[in-house]
């Protein structure tokens, strides 16, 4: 018995005009909802997950705003039904994973019956001092509690920070020059994202480490996991993952051309890859893996199989 | 099947309370609050607004003056300096910390006016040692700290961690300067901004020994019907964000809403309103917090023994008011062991929670016997 994922969906912006980060969470969890045959008012916890957003709103969070889009229990339910409680948890690329071993507990507790997960970023540089390390993406996935399998059981976390100083972002006061004008504001804020050389590398780096640290603990090898979630997606961070961890490639999820450059959406665009392909339904053990600043590494086991049933 | 600590289904709060026989207890061991030295009295920061506005804040918000950052202070710096404080008042080492959550709306560090990655709760945990903690950033508005406890209450209550800490660092008070650049009336959306004050906390959470008190309910819900009430986002004024708030219409709605939420809450746990010993409310305006807790007691038909407000001396904290006032009355034993506080969050989103505990020997820990 375990949290199990009962649905996931994810997109790219491809078409729209001016995506937001809202837009694109609103779509992503409209879509899960609609692959599970769930109601929004059916969520009991909506976390977000997301970074980058067109207008770094710093409140409300952005989960409030994707829970009044789709509907989820807006005011007072009718006696006998149940809210919805939202918030935005913050962890870069690995979010998702941290979100979904918050809300597996809950599951697990009881104390929540379905939790919706929701990330989108745009691209953090938009007026023109960014990154390529974003596009825009959106992702949304549905947790449930299955009594049949092991599902969400263990997790594993782990941060480097002697390479903190590989990524970094944030917003900077940029004054505006010369003369003053009416109504012209005194500057602006800008978003200023700073990838060092050699940070995919090193996040390959801490993931196999982390990896081999999480499976001994658990007493299982690289060759009993059916199936390896990675996230990012950058070929320079996989294939040196790969090639450190020993998996072959008919046993990792690779995102669609599509989902590149799926930020905070990663590791949900790499299972929906999955899905699409038939390998998700058929893996017994999936390993879901998120790097991302700080160096954190960020470890997930999701077991398709019945409890207490050996890994393989 | 999963367990039933649960308050689903038949209740609007997504709700924890502890269940001796499916998990462990869980309190606060203590709280740590780090006020910059700088204090902004609110006749000093009125008489610096570009226009003329006649507001008589203080008489109307209760605000006297507030904590203010000086050079080289800011969220990360505030977080950190609650941190150290809350662990000087624990028996736990940072060592002993699996867990760290930084909720506060604010992310300053000294490059960035608001640092996105990595977390700033990553930072925190290196500069008090506690580097083998899980860590990310939590944002849930004024209400991020006591979400925080929500996420570790869970975590402990099912033994899956000990002991974890919640932290956060507001330098919030620029807010108020750029809404000073641009207010202009009584009416003026970002009034709310004038009442902000800087500060920092922390507080431990742990898993409570056999029988003892602790944390006796939480819970949350978020009425997303009224989520676009009180937003911010970065100013082009100056430095930091701009909040514009309809402070009148929120204040309704969290009235109208809060009190079968309450009702819900209180009743899961078979707790009165009158079992209370310290409300805490979150600080918004002392004329706020009277209205509201007048309307709780006629609407409940109960009122706690006393209601904190302490926004005279330290302004609306944002995330970190609740327990900036709950080290205030620790520091001052006035609480005492046995007594029962409610914690009561309002935040934009509109997110309400409710959490309350039975404090217990930690009290020793505070004041002057400490």
């Amino acid at each position: 018995m375990g949290a199990r994922i009962e649905a996931a969906s994810a997109l790219a912006s491809h078409g729209w005009h001016q995506p937001t980060a809202r837009r694109l969470a609103d779509a992503a969890a409209r879509e899960c909802l609609a692959r599970a045959g769930r109601e929004a008012s059916d969520v009991d916890l909506l976390i977000n997950a997301g970074v980058y957003r067109e207008d770094n709103m710093g409140e409300p969070a952005l989960a409030a705003l994707v829970q009044e889009d789709i509907g989820a229990n807006l005011g007072r339910p009718a006696n006998g039904s149940h809210g919805t409680f939202s918030f935005d948890l913050a962890n870069g690329a690995c979010g998702v994973i941290s979100a979904i071993h918050l809300q597996a507990g809950l599951l697990r507790s009881g104390v929540i019956r379905l939790g919706l997960i929701v990330t989108s970023d745009v691209d953090p540089g938009h007026d023109g001092n960014g990154s390529d390390l974003v596009r825009p993406t959106g992702g949304a996935l549905l947790l449930g509690w299955d009594d049949g399998i092991a599902g969400f059981a263990d997790f594993h976390v782990e941060t480097f920070p002697e390479y903190e100083s590989l990524l970094t972002s944030g917003l900077t006061w940029h004054a505006r020059r010369g003369p003053h004008v009416p109504l012209a504001g005194a500057g602006h804020s800008q978003m200023v994202v700073n990838e060092q050389p050699g940070y995919q590398a090193r996040c390959a780096d801490c993931a196999r480490e982390a990896t081999g640290r999480f499976l001994g603990r658990l007493g299982m090898s690289i060759g009993e996991i059916d199936l390896l979630v990675p996230a990012p997606a950058a070929p320079e961070f996989l294939d040196r993952l790969r090639v450190g961890l020993g998996v072959p490639g008919d046993r990792v999820a690779f995102t669609a051309e599509d989902m590149a450059g799926a930020y905070t959406s990663g590791p949900i665009a790499a299972l929906e890859a999955a899905r699409r392909s038939g390998r998700l339904g058929e893996a017994r053990n999936v390993l879901l893996l998120a790097v991302g600043a700080g160096i954190t590494v960020t470890l997930a086991l999701y077991r398709q199989t019945p409890p207490g049933a050996p890994p393989a | 099947m999963a367990g039933e600590r649960g308050g689903l289904p038949g209740h609007w709060a997504v709700l924890q309370s502890p269940d001796p026989r499916a998990g462990w207890g869980c309190r606060v061991d203590s709280v740590g609050v780090r006020l910059p030295a700088g204090r902004l009295t609110t006749s000093e920061l009125m008489s610096r607004t570009r226009h003329r506005t006649r507001i008589q804040l203080e008489r109307l918000t209760g605000v006297h003056e507030r904590h203010v950052v000086e050079p080289g202070e800011n969220s990360f710096t505030l977080a950190t300096g609650a941190a150290r404080d809350c662990l000087a008042h624990s028996e736990h080492r940072a060592s002993d910390i699996e867990m760290l959550i930084s909720c506060s709306i604010t992310r300053s560090t000294g490059g960035m006016s608001q640092s996105f990655e990595p977390p700033l709760s990553l930072y925190v945990k290196q500069a008090i040692g506690a580097t083998q903690a899980i860590n990310f950033d939590l944002s849930n508005a004024c209400a991020g700290m006591l979400t925080g406890v929500f996420v570790l209450q869970d975590l402990i209550a099912r033994g899956e961690i000990s002991c974890g800490m919640v932290v956060s660092g507001e330098y919030i008070s620029q807010l108020g300067w750029n809404a000073a650049h641009q207010i202009r009336s009584l009416f003026s959306p970002q009034l709310a901004s004038l009442t902000l004050g800087d500060a920092g906390a922390a507080v431990i959470v742990e898993r409570a020994p056999q029988g003892a008190p602790g944390i006796d309910v939480i819970g949350f819900a978020t009425l997303a019907e009224h989520s676009r009430l009180c937003v911010a986002y970065p100013s082009t004024v100056g430095p930091g964000a701009q909040m514009y708030t309809r402070s009148r219409k929120l204040q309704k709605a969290a009235i109208t809403d809060m009190v079968p939420l309450l009702a819900d809450v209180l009743g899961h746990a078979g707790i009165d309103m009158a079992d209370i010993d310290y409300l805490i409310p979150h600080q918004t305006s002392a004329r706020a917090i009277r209205k509201g807790t007048a309307e709780f007691a006629r609407q409940l038909g109960a009122s706690p023994k006393h209601v904190v407000v302490n926004i005279e001396e330290n302004g609306n904290t944002a995330s970190t008011t609740l327990f900036v006032a709950l080290h205030k009355y620790l520091e001052e034993q006035r609480v005492h062991k046995g007594d029962r506080v409610m914690l009561l969050s309002l935040a934009s989103g509109i997110e309400v929670g409710i959490a309350v505990m039975t404090i217990d020997s930690q009290v020793n820990r505070y004041g002057r016997t400490h």
